[in-house]
């Protein structure tokens, strides 16, 4: 049984190149099903060995079986003999004899081909879904997405994977993916491509195909009570509340209406923006009731800016993204990252001036990353050492624990290798320093008759804490007495009568 | 008694209407305050912390405007001005507005509208009359209908102390109860003052750092007791005057003033220092002053050195050469026609408008170095050595013959003979005796 196989091999190793072919399939194949067992039973776990039974191996199968063929042309040529007279040659009479289904020979070719038919079939499709898996894009150029791996994994998306928004559905997305991925590694192997890495959502699938799929328009939002929690940069850090009742419905009637209102089926919003960036708008429309549009125009921005942006930038209509535009990768600000890390109590702020000082030791510039992690840690021993000598001796866990979760912060949002710096990939969720909201919510743009889009702070999010030192400080009644009185009743009022 | 109910039921109802008006007011000024809180935090902050916050003084308080003002514009639902003038700052603080109104500060402005922006518009240019000169007198505030808040950009920002406003006040409370948090400490420091009082033409702030009075302020700030609501010198400080001290603050014998010349008897600034009118109230109200901390003889002396120090200036350098800078016009001696486009008229200038102030200022508040050195010594100098040169290429005979008998005068004689001489005649005394008179000149 074994001895026609074995004359079978002996017969296409004739030439250099039939034996390389030989080599390679075989062993390919041996060693894919040998890792894929190993990875099955979880022997194997690195995502690198993925990219070697995935990518590797069916490869090397493919060019083995491509030499075959070639090999035993170049055979054929150089004996100068028919293909009956070679097969006789080395198969023997009784191999190149036909039957009712062809030769013995044949048959064996057959056979084989079928099965490798199969096993390409299972390693391709094998290798598609491992590609498809978040590890292989994340883990994959490691450099290149290290930081968008390290923000995926900690996001509210960490569970949905990477082509779900980034691909999309349909076979000209999987060509289009494959096609911009082989750009991608030639500019990664040729290290060509831009640090920090431009945010793609110019060309993100639309968010109809992605994002809607779970979070659909027409759902009721309703409101959403959000309680930030912002600790001082005082000795205790004290901790102040901003409390809002943030208004997210897309509802129809216009008192009820929320943020969501961009999006609702009936509105439309278009926008350009001077530069790819968005946060500068040229213009601003919204459809009106008859179906056509008002348009806000940027009063602030002066005529070459204007020609140039209009020529360069194309109109778009706004959805998920022009807001959520970091909904998965979100690098956070300095701020906030401490604060979340005080409240979680990741942070002890009994120290002194806790936040302040982690605060200014994530912010430091760094030339890398190593000498980042270490200059947080000399920082933070260096000044309670030198300030509070005692202190630092009692709780040197707790400036251990903080030392830590300083360097953790860093190494979320800070990467220095690709460029990745504090504010590099700013949110438009919010209205921090101008961006988001106000980036059309402002007194610049303004329509025919100088009307602004209004920007009323109670128009998103009813106000209960502007930090205060109670979460719900103004449904209280108002202090006479507080310098914030007038504010505190107009705020509590607003609240009190907003409809729903 | 269906009157009564009648006339009642009015009367409620204004009320009520009154109140919603009220209320109303104050909803647009919590829309301000939360705004503002979150846009401009430090502005916020500033409020938040000062007495304005304190008593419920808001954004709108100050800055709601009238239809009939100019600088009147819409930010969002409220009619309201950038621009707070004395007027709006009158509202509550009457007496203090009433004091800036016809106190020379408020006259800075009118400066700039007549001859003397010149040479910083002819010399300079218009940049630096805005940046410079503007800043510190204040500018002619400009109405522009195309700006955000209606005013000209060229003439606001501005919180020049003589501003010309456009509801027809002058001046502008915050040149030293910088706003947003308008405290008086910050006036009753001497850096409030030096924004302006500085520089080569009236060096009062550091006039006042070489001086005791300042070394003293210096050396005691924390216990200067500034954040007072009451400061009375001799009563809530006693270490250091600063220069609202002297010329502004309350003793115990005088109320506080806006008037910054009510204590001051000599004008200093022109080219020969006269007597201001009511001269001698305005000295005992500054006598006043120092008697807190200095005795009576002491007063008297230093008021005795200082007067004969402005009477040397205006005798020995500046009347002469006044008289020169006459003679030389009559005869219509100057080649170029433009003011200031000849040598001896910037001469003339930095001694009367530089170093001639710098030695009365010197001598006024007791700062040796800038009363000769900066001062007297430099006005001699240029005097003898720039200005009468440059006068004698004139080779006019009427010019000629008044250097000539003026430098026979006996102040000036010393020019004219040996060392040795004068030597002696300083050591007996006989070179003072030339001076004589100047102390006992009373006007």
């Amino acid at each position: 049984m074994f001895e026609k196989y074995k004359i079978f091999i002996k017969g296409i190793s004739l030439t250099s190149a039939g034996r390389l072919g030989m080599i390679f399939s075989t062993s390919a194949f041996i060693s894919f099903i040998l890792f894929e067992l190993l990875q099955i039973s979880g022997i194997l776990t690195n995502a690198y060995i993925g990219l070697i039974t995935y990518l590797l191996f069916p490869a090397l199968f493919i060019f083995g079986l491509i030499l075959i063929p070639i090999g035993w042309y170049l055979y054929r040529k150089k004996m100068n003999m028919s293909t009956s007279e070679l097969m006789k040659k080395s198969f023997g009479e009784k191999g190149a004899k036909g039957g009712a289904i062809g030769s013995l020979i044949f048959r064996t070719v057959l056979i084989l081909t079928l099965i490798n038919v199969l096993f390409i079939v299972v390693a391709g499709f094998s290798t598609l879904k491992f590609m498809d898996q978040s590890k292989f894009c994340g883990t994959a150029c490691h450099q290149v997405m290290g930081p968008e791996w390290t923000t995926y994994q900690a996001s509210p998306h960490a569970r949905v994977k990477c082509v779900e928004c980034h691909v999309g559905e349909g076979v000209s997305a999987l060509i289009d993916s494959k096609l911009s991925g082989l750009r991608q590694m030639w500019k990664s192997v040729l290290n060509s491509y831009e640090r920090p890495v431009p945010t793609p959502v110019h060309n993100l699938r639309p968010s109809r195909e992605t994002c809607e799929k779970c979070h659909w328009p027409a759902k009721f939002y309703g409101h959403n009570l959000k309680v930030i929690r912002r600790y001082s940069l005082d000795k205790d850090s004290t901790l102040k509340y901003i409390t809002l009742d943030m208004k997210i419905d897309t509802g129809k009637e216009k008192a009820k209406a929320g943020i969501h209102w961009h999006i609702a089926a009936e509105n439309e919003v278009h926008y350009v923006s001077v530069n790819e960036k968005r946060l500068e708008m040229l213009w601003v429309e919204v459809k009106q009731k008859n179906g056509s549009f008002k348009r806000f125009s940027n009063s602030a921005l002066k005529g070459d800016v204007k020609k140039v942006s209009e020529e360069k930038i194309s109109v778009r209509t706004m959805d998920c993204v022009d807001c959520h535009n970091r909904a998965t990768h979100i690098y956070e600000e300095p701020e906030k990252a401490v604060d979340k890390r005080i409240s979680k109590g990741q942070l002890d702020r009994s120290l002194p001036y806790a936040k302040r000082v982690v605060l200014a030791a994530v912010t430091a510039n760094y030339p890398d990353k190593e000498a980042g992690l270490n200059g947080i840690s000399n920082y933070l021993n260096g000044y309670y050492r030198r300030k509070y000598p005692d202190l630092a001796g009692q709780k040197l866990d707790h400036i251990s624990e903080m030392i830590k979760t300083a360097q953790e912060i860093y190494s979320r949002n800070v990467h220095p290798v690709m460029k990745v710096e504090w504010g590099t990939y700013p949110s438009f969720l919010g209205h921090k320093r101008d961006t988001g909201c106000f980036r059309c919510h402002n007194n610049n743009l303004k329509d025919e008759d100088g009307k602004m889009i209004s920007f009323d702070c109670t128009l998103c999010h009813s106000i209960l804490s502007y930090g205060e030192d109670k979460t719900f400080k103004y449904m209280e009644f108002p202090d006479k007495k507080s310098p914030n009185y007038k504010m505190h009743k107009m705020l509590r009022e607003e609240f009190l009568n907003s409809p729903e | 008694m269906k009157r009564i109910f009648l006339v009642g039921i009015i009367i409620m109802f204004i009320v009520s209407l009154s109140f919603s008006a009220i209320s109303d007011k104050d909803t647009l000024a919590g829309k301000c305050m939360t705004c503002h809180k979150e846009k401009s935090p430090g502005l916020y902050r500033q409020w938040f912390s000062s007495a304005h916050g304190m008593h419920n003084v808001t954004c709108i308080d100050c800055h709601s405007a009238e239809k009939s003002d100019a600088d009147g514009y819409i930010h969002y639902d409220i009619l309201i001005a950038t621009l707070v003038t004395p007027k709006d700052c009158g509202k509550c603080h009457k007496k203090e507005m009433e004091e800036i109104d016809k106190s020379y500060h408020a006259k800075a402005g009118m400066i700039l509208e007549s001859a003397d922006a010149y040479l910083a518009h002819a010399a300079g240019g218009h940049p630096v009359a805005i940046a410079g000169c503007e800043s510190c007198h204040g500018s002619k505030i400009i109405i522009d209908s195309k700006s955000p808040n209606k005013l000209s950009i060229k003439s606001w920002p501005n919180s020049g102390i003589g501003r010309l406003n456009p509801d027809g006040s002058k001046g502008s409370c915050t040149a030293c109860h910088t706003r947003h948090n308008f405290t008086k400490s910050q006036a009753r420091q001497p850096e409030a003052c030096g924004k302006c009082h500085l520089g080569p033409d009236h060096p009062q702030k550091e006039i006042y750092e070489e001086s005791k009075h300042g070394n003293a302020y210096y050396t005691n700030i924390p216990k200067m007791n500034l954040d007072s609501d009451k400061w009375v010198v001799g009563e809530d400080y006693f270490l250091a005057p600063t220069c609202a001290s002297c010329h502004m603050s309350a003793t115990s014998g005088q109320k506080v003033t806006h008037d910054v010349g009510d204590r001051i008897t000599w004008t200093l600034r022109p080219k020969v220092s006269k007597r201001l009118d009511n001269w001698q109230q305005r000295k005992k109200n500054m006598v006043d002053v120092c008697t807190n901390c200095h005795g009576k003889t002491f007063v008297d002396g230093h008021y005795y050195q200082y007067d004969a120090l402005v009477e040397l200036y205006n005798e020995k350098f500046a009347k002469p050469a006044g008289e020169i800078m006459a003679i030389v016009k009559k005869n219509k001696l100057l080649k170029n026609k433009a003011a200031f486009s000849n040598k001896i008229e910037w001469i003339y200038w930095e001694i009367w408008h530089h170093e001639g102030r710098r030695a009365r200022h010197g001598a006024a508040m007791m700062a040796p170095d800038y009363t000769w050195w900066h001062g007297i010594y430099e006005v001699a100098q240029h005097f003898y050595f720039k200005l009468i040169p440059e006068a004698m290429k004139f080779k006019n005979a009427e010019l000629d013959s008044y250097l000539d008998k003026l430098l026979q005068t006996p102040m000036h004689k010393w020019l004219n003979q040996p060392t040795d001489q004068l030597k002696k005649k300083i050591k007996s005394g006989e070179l003072q005796q030339i001076y004589k008179e100047l102390f006992k000149k009373k006007n």
